[in-house]
């Protein structure tokens, strides 16, 4: 297929492995986040850990929107969800998350109407087609598909159509870059960065990285040859002493971004002040919430939503994961008591989790020799 | 304004481990546009497996039917090279 088969060459795949090999200096540990979720499925899907030197180490960023929505916020959706005539549409990676009482798909199973939906625009058509009934849409995800939400408000808000609205969940990819850098715990010496993010926001807004914290990004593709070619690019920056924001996915990736698509955003959305995170705790201007021009679709205004905060599980080690601290294989309840038939912590629900992509790959078992 | 093409609700699967998300997080989908309606920004799309969609194009301009775009719940996010480019 085109776009893809020549990133999955499995001879360059080596070659780019051997010139990996050849550019670590032997003795140096390199410890480098791949901050995307989707950068996190490609390496165990068609394992690229296992073509680096054990030196090199990986480790799992925050990058799943999916695995940093807060249990109250689950909760808050389903308490829409049981509102007399709503219908309530999300994302199907949504479904298996738990809140404090159950997850969507529990809801469901009681007797609300949680429909999946593969866009927005599906969304807005169930609104259509039921007129006597209020459909909200359960918005998660980054920068990539934030404009998703905000072009279909502006449809909905065109085509004047009341009974559908929106509860937004949108969160933004700096802040919490920012907030790991800080913190204390996180030894990191570069970053593989989003890659469909940028396409919306584009590289530069991650020249802090470099600027500011001295470690290299590099914004890359998701194909298996991607990923190798952005560690060597990684690698290459730290053993000839350089750090900067370097472009690998430029052939998606404009490095100011998409300049309507930001225009979209702005117009629709607007930052809110504080956000919760599952694991990283409260982050200023992190998520995204619908701007006055808007506030009639804002299903938070529209409904009386509970919006209390919920503790993570005592047991659930996600947080660490996200930070990186611990690998997944090493929670205390990884692959017995949290699993991907029963999730404790939400690494464990999307496809795009941290543990959810180790326990898949078969990769629990397994404890890598680190020099 | 181009007839919807959406899959219907109920017949969208739970996300795989083998596929990854779906629908959220950073996902792309490389499809082809088959139709373009430019008074409603919409277009029908082929995605690799053979499935049509509806795709928004409010943040890319001047895709024509025969071009691939990247597609991301839904929405076009970038138009990639057509093949008679290529």
């Amino acid at each position: 297929m085109k776009f893809v088969d020549e990133f999955r060459d499995a001879e360059l795949g080596q070659v780019l492995a051997g010139e990996i090999l050849a550019t670590v200096e032997p003795g140096r540990h390199y410890k480098i986040m791949e901050v995307c979720g989707g950068h996190t499925h490609s390496i165990y899907k068609y394992g690229i850990d296992d073509l680096l030197p054990a030196n090199v180490e990986l480790v799992h960023g925050p990058g799943c929107p999916v695995c940093v929505i807060p249990m109250g916020r689950v909760d808050d959706g389903i308490a829409l969800a049981r509102e007399p005539d709503v219908i309530l549409t999300c994302f199907g990676d949504m479904m298996r998350i738990p809140g404090s009482d159950g997850s969507f798909l529990d809801a469901k199973a009681e007797g609300a109407d949680i429909r999946m939906v593969y866009s927005p625009l599906d969304a807005l058509r169930i609104a259509r087609e039921n007129p006597d009934r209020q459909v909200v849409f359960y918005a998660i995800g980054f920068e990539t598909t934030a404009p998703s939400t905000a072009l279909t408000l502006k449809r909905a808000k065109a085509e004047g159509i009341k009974n559908f609205s929106c509860m937004c969940s949108h969160v933004t990819i700096v802040p919490p870059l920012r907030a790991l850098l800080d913190s204390p715990d996180l030894r990191l010496d570069g970053f593989i960065g989003p890659g469909h993010v940028s396409t919306v926001v584009g590289a530069r807004p991650f020249e802090f990285i470099s600027e500011s914290y001295g470690k290299p990004v590099v914004v890359s593709g998701f194909e298996p040859l991607d990923v190798l070619q952005s560690i060597h690019m990684i690698l290459s920056q730290l053993t000839e002493d350089r750090c900067t924001v370097e472009n690998q996915y430029g052939r998606v990736v404009p490095y100011d971004g998409n300049l309507r698509a930001l225009e979209v955003l702005s117009e629709v959305f607007e930052l809110r002040p504080h956000f919760e995170w599952r694991g990283l705790g409260f982050i200023s201007q992190s998520a995204l919430r619908l701007s006055d021009a808007y506030a009639d679709f804002d299903a938070e205004q529209r409904f009386t939503v509970p919006g209390v905060r919920v503790a993570d599980p005592k047991a659930c080690q996600c947080g660490e994961v996200l930070k990186g601290v611990i690998k997944p294989w090493e929670c205390k309840v990884f692959g017995t008591a949290c699993t991907p038939e029963r999730p404790i912590g939400t690494c464990m629900v999307s496809p795009e989790g941290a543990c959810a992509a180790y326990y898949n790959y078969g990769r629990f078992a397994r404890e890598r020799e680190v020099v | 304004m181009i007839e919807s093409h959406s899959r219907a609700e109920d017949s969208v699967p739970e996300c795989l481990p083998d596929v990854g998300c779906i629908t959220c997080s950073d996902e792309g989908v490389e499809m082809r546009a088959l139709e373009v309606d430019a008074a409603s920004g919409l277009a029908v799309c082929l995605d690799p497996e053979g499935s049509r969609s509806e795709v928004d194009l409010g943040i890319v301009t001047g895709v024509a039917p025969g071009d691939v775009v990247l597609v991301h719940a839904g929405v076009a996010l970038t138009r990639l090279e057509s093949e008679e480019a290529a």
